[in-house]
């Protein structure tokens, strides 16, 4: 297995939890750790390609990488700061409990 | 490796200026003459260049501790330790064995495993952090091109290790420390890195060993070109100064472990070694902003006045630490804790402003020549906004009168 | 290669825990250890600027943000950590192994994994600035203006609703 083979299934395999954990936890703010562990697989791929890949002289992989960061640490805050707003009024960051949107 | 193949290579001139680095030449020479293959001697050479560093730090560490109760007390009218040696010369020592003698007492409620690997965690970024800063022209633990990007990074680690401390305690005193020791090191880490963002704007280099050698040279024949002696330099320097303190948890911002608040803060649950390994990792990690701050704004090694270069580069540094390090003492015994509101509030409404106008005043410091015109430039863009700032601050927040309500 | 494959285990147990583990906190912290993993991977791959950011932005900002706040809505004393078996095991496994397959299925598809580029590929920072910011400018840009705004936004989210800014009038 080449490397970059290896880095490739870390990542999907790393994408694959974080799907996991966005599709199975209750806990509001372990959603958002899914989608942290989502994010970073995306980057490792980013980063797997610029050094096994051919040499680019813009350097899009950790460019983008560095934008993905930058984006998934505002993300972070603003769905932390939405999640805490939510507990504020139903004290409560239980996904089952919050539907009363339901049918 | 027989000691029948033992030749020695001429021992390597050692000037004044790699003194320090004598232990490393010597293990290399002796390692290298009994032939010992290469990857050895490399390894053997960075282990001791590491174990050099930590060893002047921790010695450090240990006549700090001493120094800092006898300054604390001179300034609080009375004596400070002096029963264990001359001049109280052994206290540290003594501190050193009550601390290993304890007995180490966990709670029951709190988690093992983490509650056993915060000390450490503390510990280690400091350690870390104080081997990029350079410390002498040729004493240099490691010379990274990203060196201040490094230092930052670890400092970085110390925030979730404090979290663990609290967390991980099991107790209320604790997880409140650690809520407030977090919050206050998240708050003023934003402005240390805009400060040293400056810096590194007019350097044009992460790399600390090129920053200080940027700031070589004298101005009017005896005026450093330090970073501190620039309009910018002068303020982005005294938020350095100020949120090194608060990073440092030191007085006036010591409110995460303050004795009369909350026990010990996030150190509450912790006895014995675990105690001590704390205090080291606190101290370290002042020793570690302090070099930094002298690297980014006070020259580093550089000598401050033309005629001084024959005394060795690390001396100076050494010197300027004890200087900066005295006056954090000094503030600690003057000035009284702020409160969490307080605190929070001069990070992100003065701190982070100031901060923020020290990179245009650099930058126009820069493309107007570095000379006169600079300052008669760049003190008005720093000084107005500055004067509105605390003008209005202090306005606001001054406590109005207090109105006394007795029991009838 | 040998670094690659010591991480690459221990980056997946470390993801498996921060997705598996009932208590919230250790999930977090093993999430925390999940990026730092992350980020000496990114520094074994000689991105070292990216690993150093990846430290300082997602261990020690990101992680702690997650762990704040987990400490601020926790459930209260009395109150036990959430259930180990989640009731919608089954509908996440069915719908996140189909994509697990299809993504492994193309990896092993691809055929230029074979070659293992020789140089270091190290990037020196003045290069890195100079692309970032002229090359990319606008995105630098664009990001400058999500960045303020989502502080905008946070800030005010996290207000008390229906106070005005707290003055302490007395101690």
């Amino acid at each position: 297995m080449t490397p970059l083979a290896m880095l490739l299934t870390l990542s999907s395999l790393m994408f694959t939890l974080g799907l996991l954990a966005v599709l199975t936890r209750r806990n509001a703010i372990l959603v958002l750790v899914g989608i942290e562990l989502m994010l970073n697989a995306a980057n490792i791929n980013f980063i797997g390609f610029w050094r096994y890949g051919p040499s680019d002289p813009a350097l899009t992989g950790p460019m983008f990488v560095l934008f993905s960061i930058a984006i998934a640490a505002a993300e972070a805050a603003v769905g932390l700061a939405i999640i805490l707003m939510v507990f504020r009024h139903t004290r409560s960051t239980d996904l089952n409990k919050l539907d009363s949107l339901h049918g | 490796m027989s000691l029948l193949a033992v030749q020695f290579a001429p021992f390597p001139q050692i000037t004044r200026e790699a003194l320090p680095l004598l232990p490393k030449t010597l293990v290399e020479w002796l390692l290298a003459g009994f032939g010992a293959p290469e990857w050895l001697v490399l390894i053997a050479g960075f282990l001791v260049a590491a174990a050099t560093v930590v060893g002047v730090f921790a010695g450090g560490f240990a006549l700090l501790s001493l120094v800092e109760r006898k300054t604390l007390a001179r300034a609080q009218n009375r004596i400070g330790p002096n029963r264990a040696g001359w001049f109280g010369i052994l206290q540290p020592v003594a501190d050193g064995i009550k601390m290993l003698t304890k007995e180490d007492i966990v709670p029951a409620k709190a988690e093992k495993l983490l509650h056993l690997l915060a000390p450490i965690m503390i510990v280690v970024p400091s350690i870390l952090a104080l081997g990029v800063i350079p410390y002498g022209r040729e004493w240099i633990p490691v010379p990274l091109e990203l060196g201040l990007l490094f230092f930052f990074a670890v400092g970085a680690m110390t925030e979730v290790s404090i979290f663990m401390a609290g967390w991980a305690s099991g107790s209320k005193f604790p997880m409140l420390g650690a809520m407030r020791a977090i919050s206050q090191m998240v708050s003023y880490e934003l402005p240390l890195m805009i400060c040293a963002l400056g810096v590194v704007m007019v350097s044009g280099t992460l790399s600390l060993p090129d920053i200080v050698d940027k700031q070589g040279g004298f101005h009017l024949g005896f005026i450093p070109a330090w970073n501190l002696f620039t309009p910018w330099g002068l303020v982005a320097g005294l938020l350095f100064y100020v949120c090194s303190i608060a990073e440092a948890n030191r007085c006036p911002f010591d409110l995460p472990e303050g004795e009369s608040e909350i026990v010990a803060g996030h150190m509450t649950e912790y006895s014995g070694f675990k105690y001590a390994l704390f205090f080291m990792g606190e101290y370290l990690g002042l020793f570690a902003i302090s070099g930094l701050g002298i690297t980014l704004f006070l020259g580093g090694w550089q000598a401050p006045l033309p005629g001084l270069d024959f005394v060795p580069s690390w001396i100076w540094f050494f010197a300027k630490l004890c200087a900066v390090i005295f006056s954090f003492l000094w503030i600690r015994a003057t000035f009284p804790r702020v409160r969490i509101d307080q605190l929070m509030r001069f990070a992100w409404l003065c701190m982070i402003p100031m901060a923020l106008l020290t990179l245009p005043a650099a930058a126009i410091w820069h493309f107007t020549g570095r000379g006169f015109l600079s300052w008669v430039v760049t003190v008005p863009l720093l000084l107005i906004p500055w004067v509105i700032i605390t003008v209005i601050y202090n306005k606001r927040l001054a406590p109005t009168l207090r109105t006394y309500h007795f029991a009838e | 290669m040998i670094p690659l494959l010591i991480l690459t285990p221990l980056i997946l147990l470390a993801a498996l825990g921060a997705v598996w583990k009932a208590r919230p906190v250790h999930a977090a912290l093993l999430l925390a250890l999940t990026l730092a993993l992350n980020a000496i991977l990114y520094l074994v791959l000689s991105a070292d600027f990216i690993g150093l950011i990846q430290f300082m932005v997602y261990v020690g900002a990101v992680a702690v943000l997650i762990v704040f706040s987990l400490l601020i809505t926790r459930p209260g004393d009395e109150a036990e950590e959430i259930a180990r078996r989640p009731r919608s095991l089954v509908t996440g496994l069915a719908c996140s192994l189909p994509v697990l397959a299809v993504m492994l299925f193309i990896v092993s598809r691809f055929e230029n994994a074979g070659q293992a580029v020789a140089d270091a590929r190290s990037v020196s920072i003045e290069q890195l600035g100079t692309t970032l910011f002229t090359t990319h400018a606008p995105a630098v840009m664009a990001v400058g203006v999500l960045l303020t705004a989502v502080m905008i936004g946070a800030a005010l989210f996290a207000r008390e609703p229906g106070k005005k800014t707290q003055t302490p009038s007395d101690s």
